[in-house]
């Protein structure tokens, strides 16, 4: 299955209003710093490529770059990179991450999945499973589900998360999921959530 | 929904591939059709015999001058094809095929089950199977199946992709109070389907419950569509086979469905209120009580003459998320004013009434419990010392279902031999017992409204 490119994706999550951090693709380093002008640092600097799907395994990514001279020579060094589309250039949020994703099953069509970030969906295998359509109901249900719901309500201490944009995060994908029909496989991951709100980091379709 | 009255209830069937031969499906069937012989006529269709059991053979179907409503077919899959069209020109009201090596044996047996489903499609005759056991229909004698033996009518409804286990769970029900509505091996789904069977159970009165042994679907979005819709009128609980990577490929080479990913499953249950479980015990355990007792709210009361029994349900309930609502003082002073309490009952839920109970504390326990407002249902446990009284503590608990008939009561009489009799009024009367505390536990949490 081939991956959408850069800017399909970007309209596709725009059309459903799924948000996403603001990101934009270069070939060009000036470019990038006059779009980083406008958003601000720090930002990810990463790699785009129709092959390559794990772009951290090759060091694709350039995380927390705070100023000009670091922009110039993230872009320098991962530009180098073959067989790439361009750079991507996005603010850097922070945040808990959060992974969603869908799957096209040859019976039931179109299944979501929702789970914590990094090793909680790798080691723990903590995630929840939900075919679509998938109500705000069934969208709470599903994030509850999980063992690390608890990590997601926060502890003591900690500033309250805003997973009230959750559920409604997860119904607008299950409504993409349906209606784009040649869209097989998505993977909003990570997603980051802090108590302002939930945005896609990194995202990936495929056709 | 599709019209499967005259496969279900038969006025006339055909046997084709009756046989005399001992210890064949031919033979299987004709002797299980016998069982419903004063309420049905039957004819036995095999050209290379005369009679069986002196009951003539036709040797086409063609040739009985009756209407056919039900055909069961049970020659080689290799003329099976051909049978079918004889059926469809006699236009029965429907067919069972019983025979094996259709689309479960690989390509050369789904060439045969496509020209099967071609004819009834067309002819519009509701086909079930093919490589199933038949169906039976306790309540009114309807046996058209090679089990080994006949189950007792009841309330449960029973839908099950492999036929051999049904066999078996007959044989179990056998020794057990509950009894069946409907047994239906459904074979390859060449034409009816799970969801067919489900919206038919679901029209019939006498189904409380709906049980299904399930490999793999046919047709996921629909059954989807039709168990949210079902579930909520009757219960729906699902032992799903194929859980993991050893299973799957067992399921194929059985029944030639895909298992699927069973954490989709999961997710199609809880998305259609089924109630998923994994073992068959479950599977009955739970269908008896939801067939046996109403639903109510959560908030239960633990009776018991066992300190420790106590304990233990009290953590099978925390666990499965069963409330344990306190004693109010009103029923404390109640159980008090009794003056047959043993002075050291435990004024707590759960309510330990102390080992040497006899009928009289149970019955002012379960009355005190039951009148308060906000206890919604009981489990009642009895452990067995040389005093306890048996089966007049089931009567007694038989009398305040009675009573408080919205109120559900699960037991938990611990023993064997010498708890039977008292089993066995508890089930006789629809109050279920369970010889394990988790169980009964179990058995609560499915009655408690989410």
């Amino acid at each position: 299955m081939p991956l959408l490119n850069f800017q399909q994706t970007k309209k596709l999550l725009l059309k459903y209003k799924i948000p996403i951090y603001q990101t934009e693709i270069f070939n060009s380093e000036k470019k990038a710093e006059k779009f980083v002008k406008k958003i601000g640092y720090p930002v990810v600097l990463k790699i785009f490529s129709l092959t390559i799907l794990h772009k951290t395994d090759m060091g694709g990514v350039k995380m927390n770059i705070k100023n000009n001279k670091e922009l110039k020579k993230a872009f320098f060094d991962l530009i180098k990179i073959k067989r790439i589309e361009g750079i991507l250039v996005q603010k850097m949020g922070a945040g808990k991450e959060i992974v969603l994703g869908m799957k096209r099953d040859f019976q039931f069509g179109p299944v979501l999945m929702f789970g914590l970030g990094g090793i909680f969906v790798e080691a723990l295998k903590d995630v929840s499973f939900r075919i679509c359509p998938v109500s705000k109901k069934e969208a709470i249900k599903m994030i509850k589900e999980i063992k690390g719901y608890s990590i997601l309500k926060g502890q003591r201490g900690e500033k309250p998360l805003a997973i009230e944009k959750l559920a409604p995060l997860i119904t607008k994908l299950s409504n993409l999921s349906l209606k784009e029909k040649n869209v097989k496989e998505i993977d909003l991951n990570p997603l980051i959530i802090n108590e302002k709100g939930v945005w896609a980091a990194d995202f990936k379709f495929l056709v | 929904m599709k019209n499967l009255e005259k496969i279900f209830n038969p006025k006339t069937i055909a046997i084709i591939g009756a046989s005399p031969k001992k210890n064949s499906v031919g033979w299987g069937l004709v002797k299980n059709i016998l069982e419903g012989k004063d309420s049905r006529k039957f004819f036995y269709v095999n050209p290379f015999e005369k009679e069986i059991g002196g009951i003539k053979c036709f040797s086409k179907i063609g040739d009985i001058s009756q209407e056919i409503d039900l055909a069961v077919i049970a020659v080689r899959a290799k003329i099976v094809p051909q049978i079918v069209e004889q059926c469809c020109r006699k236009k029965v009201g429907g067919i069972i095929i019983i025979s094996s090596g259709f689309a479960e044996i690989g390509k050369e047996g789904e060439i045969l089950q496509d020209k099967i489903i071609k004819l009834v499609k067309s002819a519009k005759i509701p086909l079930i199977g093919p490589n199933c056991l038949g169906i039976i229909r306790p309540s009114i004698k309807l046996n058209v199946s090679f089990a080994p033996a006949f189950p007792k009518p009841g309330n449960i409804a029973f839908i099950s992709q492999s036929g051999a286990l049904i066999d078996s769970i007959i044989d179990k029900s056998l020794s057990e109070n509950y009894g069946f509505s409907f047994l239906i091996s459904y074979g390859n789904e060449a034409d009816l389907t799970l969801s067919d069977f489900l919206l038919f159970v679901n029209k019939d009165r006498q189904t409380k419950v709906i049980t299904v042994y399930l490999e793999g679907l046919k047709g996921g979005r629909n059954f989807m569509k039709v168990a949210k819709k079902i579930s909520k009128i009757k219960p729906i609980v699902v032992l799903k086979a194929g859980r993991t990577e050893m299973g799957k490929k067992a399921v194929f080479t059985h029944t030639a469905s895909l298992a699927g990913n069973y954490q989709i499953y999961q997710a199609l249950f809880k998305q259609t209120g089924i109630i998923g479980v994994e073992t068959i015990e479950e599977l009955f355990d739970i269908a008896k009580v939801l067939a046996w007792q109403p639903k109510c709210k959560n908030g239960i009361g633990i009776i018991t003459n066992g300190g420790g029994c106590g304990v233990l349900m009290a953590d099978y309930c925390q666990e499965l998320g069963v409330n344990l609502v306190k004693l109010d003082s009103k029923t404390i002073q109640k159980l008090k004013d009794s003056k047959i309490m043993h002075p050291a009952f435990s004024r707590n839920n759960p309510l330990d009434i102390v080992g040497d109970a006899l009928s009289k504390d149970y019955q002012i326990a379960i009355e005190a419990l039951l009148k308060q407002k906000n206890i919604y249902g009981l489990l009642i446990i009895q452990t067995l010392q040389i005093m306890t009284e048996v089966e007049k503590n089931a009567k007694i608990i038989v009398e305040a279902k009675r009573k408080w008939p919205e109120k559900p009561i699960v037991c938990c009489f611990l023993g064997g031999e010498m708890t039977k009799k008292g089993v066995e009024i508890l089930e006789k009367n629809k109050i279920p017992n369970y010889p394990d505390l988790k169980r009964a536990a179990k058995a609560m949490k499915v009655l408690i409204y989410e």
